[in-house]
């Protein structure tokens, strides 16, 4: 096995650690314990990096090298490290126990399904000659950190929507945090449609050929976009806009997930 | 105190909301006014965005561009009648959908020319606003006589100034900030632009072409599959495919050349990712194959024929119908059709027996030659002089999100008071980031120990 998969292998143990720790910290709530949970936040992301890094020197002594950012195993890798990246670099906003025990859960989830499913493709595989192209890194990367703003703002809108008054961080942060998630989100998501579109003129001859992956991305910023206008136009708060933030990531879990297993269409290469 | 101080941005925003207020008196409006109303309504906008977005789901969840007995093995008679109806079968060239986004276009065209009618027409509220209600507001800051002149020469160079009087100053910074959102429409409005002068003035073709084959035209994507001139021609000089020791594709190249009248005036190697642009046509590597053609010789011209592809010469029209490679022990053959009169009629050539290698049909001989195995390359065509308006409205949705939601307007005030002046400020959203920059004024204007 490749250092690269040792290293991710346990990164998805410390994520699973970080989940227990939270679990530790709601049943005793000891100033201690949080402060072991953001260490063993800190080494998880630092390993993260570490193996993602490796991945692609490996990829290069395999004579393919490329970023690892070219098949569905390696975009789940990537967007567990935005995820946790984001909860850091805005650990001021975010150091709320319920956000960051959410985050790094759905980190260990993608972590654990991308290192247990059998229909995930681990290994390393060569640029097929539709990937061959620079659009790949930005396009993949402003996606997925659109994603992980988003899966933020979906935090958020549950804990909004289903959170009880003691533990949480209040509800006005919680709108805050929403909102904020989504103005990163939208922009990202945005560059990620438009830098895919580019990218499928020079190598598909159509900005735009309504293949279900662009149609669900689509679907997405309106639902994001009337996210935002709800809000400045019609005044809209409070448990609405939580729920158009719900309804917004399970569009963008369909544009992840369902589109690459169950529609086929131009992007099939990401399953 | 935080009251007063929301008070006095209200009065602000007044200014603008007030403006907003259609001031007209109540009349019956007549139709023409009414539906003008209901096309300028955001209400509408957000209606028609979440149809187009509804309507984009089904276009996914119903199988797109099957045919009949395809939908009827997944649907019943009458759902498919539905499918039918709305052409959910190709769900994104519907009329309907074609409509919604027409109207969409048309909605966001008129709110976005009303909005910029209103910015431009607004009156802001410059008053210079009394010392108290500065001293009461969240973000404020007093300076003696002695550090007054460093204090405004820092505040002018931050921000613009905007009234100058000898009780104080008006200073501001972040206008654009609220030109975000126009540019943002006016960006999706430039993009449905250039889609439709793609639409209108550009087509979208496909183009097979045998290794050493030259073509001047190509056949049209969509019903018709008209024919299109290129007005040059392209030959394919050689295809590759070449592949990773483990079998995974690695490129596609079709080495093309461009010939006009006669010159070959460009050479380019088609690779996926990397079209051929000639004459504001783009030329993309799609597919690749191997295609069986027979060699004939029909009245001492040689033709490659391939299976189902028409053959017309001297008033004979031929096409091969069948290929088999082995015909009762005879090696292999091709079933010919053709047109004697107006009646069709069918032979076997058989590249192995005389006899019936060279044969006469319509009075004309005819002679089969040989087998040959080519590798094709298929050719996506595109010509779209819209493209540029697309990648102008980009750019230009991108500007807008930045405008829009990392600027903030902000203003600042200065009043004169006896013992110095107060400086006090606050930001219409963003209020934290101006908070920091608050703090940052207020040490440029102390020293680093405010």
């Amino acid at each position: 096995m490749a250092a690269h998969h040792k290293i991710l292998g346990i990164v998805t143990l410390l994520y699973l650690l970080l989940f227990f720790m939270h679990t530790i910290y709601f049943a005793w709530r000891k100033e201690k314990v949080l402060s072991l949970m953001r260490g063993a936040l800190y080494i998880a992301f630092g390993l993260h990096t570490v193996g993602i890094a490796l991945r692609w020197i490996e990829s290069y002594r395999l004579n393919i090298g490329h970023v690892p950012l070219s098949n569905f195993y390696e975009s789940l890798i990537f967007y567990a490290w935005c995820i946790i990246g984001l909860l850091i670099l805005l650990r001021k906003r975010l150091a709320h126990t319920n956000i960051t025990f959410c985050a790094s859960l759905i980190a260990l989830l993608l972590m654990g399904f991308a290192s247990i499913s059998p229909s995930v493709q681990k290994n390393i595989e060569p640029l097929v000659p539709a990937l061959q192209s620079n659009w790949l890194h930005i396009h993949v990367a402003t996606c997925f950190i659109a994603y992980a703003a988003l899966a933020i703002s979906f935090i958020a809108g549950m804990f909004y929507l289903v959170g009880q008054k003691r533990i949480m961080p209040t509800k006005e942060t919680l709108e805050e945090i929403n909102y904020k998630s989504i103005i990163i989100g939208f922009p990202m998501l945005t560059s990620g449609i438009l830098t895919g579109a580019v990218w499928a003129n020079y190598a598909w001859g159509s900005y735009w050929s309504w293949d279900p992956k662009e149609t669900w991305s689509l679907i997405t910023w309106i639902i994001y976009a009337l996210f935002l206008h709800a809000r400045t136009t019609r005044g809209w708060k409070g448990k609405a806009t939580a729920i158009i933030s719900v309804v917004g990531f399970v569009s963008v879990m369909v544009t992840y997930f369902v589109v690459n297993f169950i529609l086929s269409g131009l992007h099939s290469y990401a399953t | 105190m935080l009251q007063k101080e929301e008070a006095l941005q209200l009065n602000v925003m007044n200014v603008i909301k007030n403006n907003r207020k259609t001031t007209e008196p109540k009349q019956k409006k007549g139709i023409a006014e009414t539906l003008f109303d209901l096309f300028i309504s955001k209400r509408l906008s957000m209606l028609i965005l979440a149809l187009i977005a509804a309507g984009s789901i089904l276009g996914t969840i119903i199988k797109q561009g099957a045919n009949e007995s395809e939908y009827l093995t997944v649907y019943s008679e009458a759902t498919y009648r539905i499918i039918n109806i709305f052409g959910l079968d190709d769900a994104y060239h519907s009329l309907w959908f074609k409509a919604l986004i027409v109207l969409f276009a048309i909605n966001l065209t008129l709110c976005t020319a009303q909005g910029l009618i209103r910015f431009i027409k607004e009156k802001r509220q410059t008053d210079i606003p009394e010392f108290d209600r500065l001293s009461k507001m969240e973000l404020n800051l007093r300076v003696d006589n002695e550090r007054k002149e460093k204090a405004i020469g820092v505040l002018k160079k931050f921000y613009r100034l905007i009234r100058d009087e000898n009780r104080g100053l008006i200073l501001e910074k972040g206008i654009p900030s609220r030109l975000g959102v126009f540019i943002i429409h006016g960006s999706i409005i430039t993009v449905l632009v250039g889609s439709f002068i793609g639409l209108v003035f550009g087509f979208k073709g496909f183009l097979i072409l045998r290794v050493g084959e030259t073509k001047d035209h190509v056949t049209a994507r969509g019903g018709h599959q008209d024919m299109i001139t290129l007005g040059f021609a392209l030959k394919c000089k050689d295809f590759k495919a070449s592949y990773y020791p483990e079998g995974q594709p690695k490129d596609y190249v079709s080495t093309v050349e461009v010939i006009e009248g006669g010159t070959i005036v460009k050479e380019k190697d088609i690779r996926v990712n990397d079209p051929l642009y000639h004459k504001g046509i783009r030329f993309y590597q799609s597919s690749y194959g191997k295609k069986t053609s027979f060699l004939f010789h029909v009245a001492d011209e040689a033709v490659a024929l391939t299976e189902q592809e028409p053959f017309q010469k001297k008033g004979l029209a031929l096409m091969v119908v069948r290929f088999a490679e082995e015909i009762h022990n005879l090696g292999p053959g091709v079933q010919i059709a053709y047109l004697e009169g107006d009646r069709p009629q069918s032979r076997w050539f058989l590249l192995n027996v005389e006899k019936m290698k060279s044969q006469v049909i319509g009075g004309v001989a005819v002679r089969f030659d040989e087998i040959r195995e080519e590798s094709y390359t298929g050719i996506e065509v595109a010509r779209d002089p819209g493209v540029f308006v697309v990648w102008t409205g980009f750019a230009l949705m991108l500007l807008g999100l930045y405008v829009n939601f990392f600027t903030y307007y902000r203003r600042v005030y200065v009043v004169s008071a006896a013992d110095g002046i107060i400086v006090a400020g606050y930001a219409l959203k963003n209020k934290e980031a101006f908070k920091k920059e608050f703090e940052k004024l207020k040490e440029d204007i102390y020293g680093s120990t405010p």
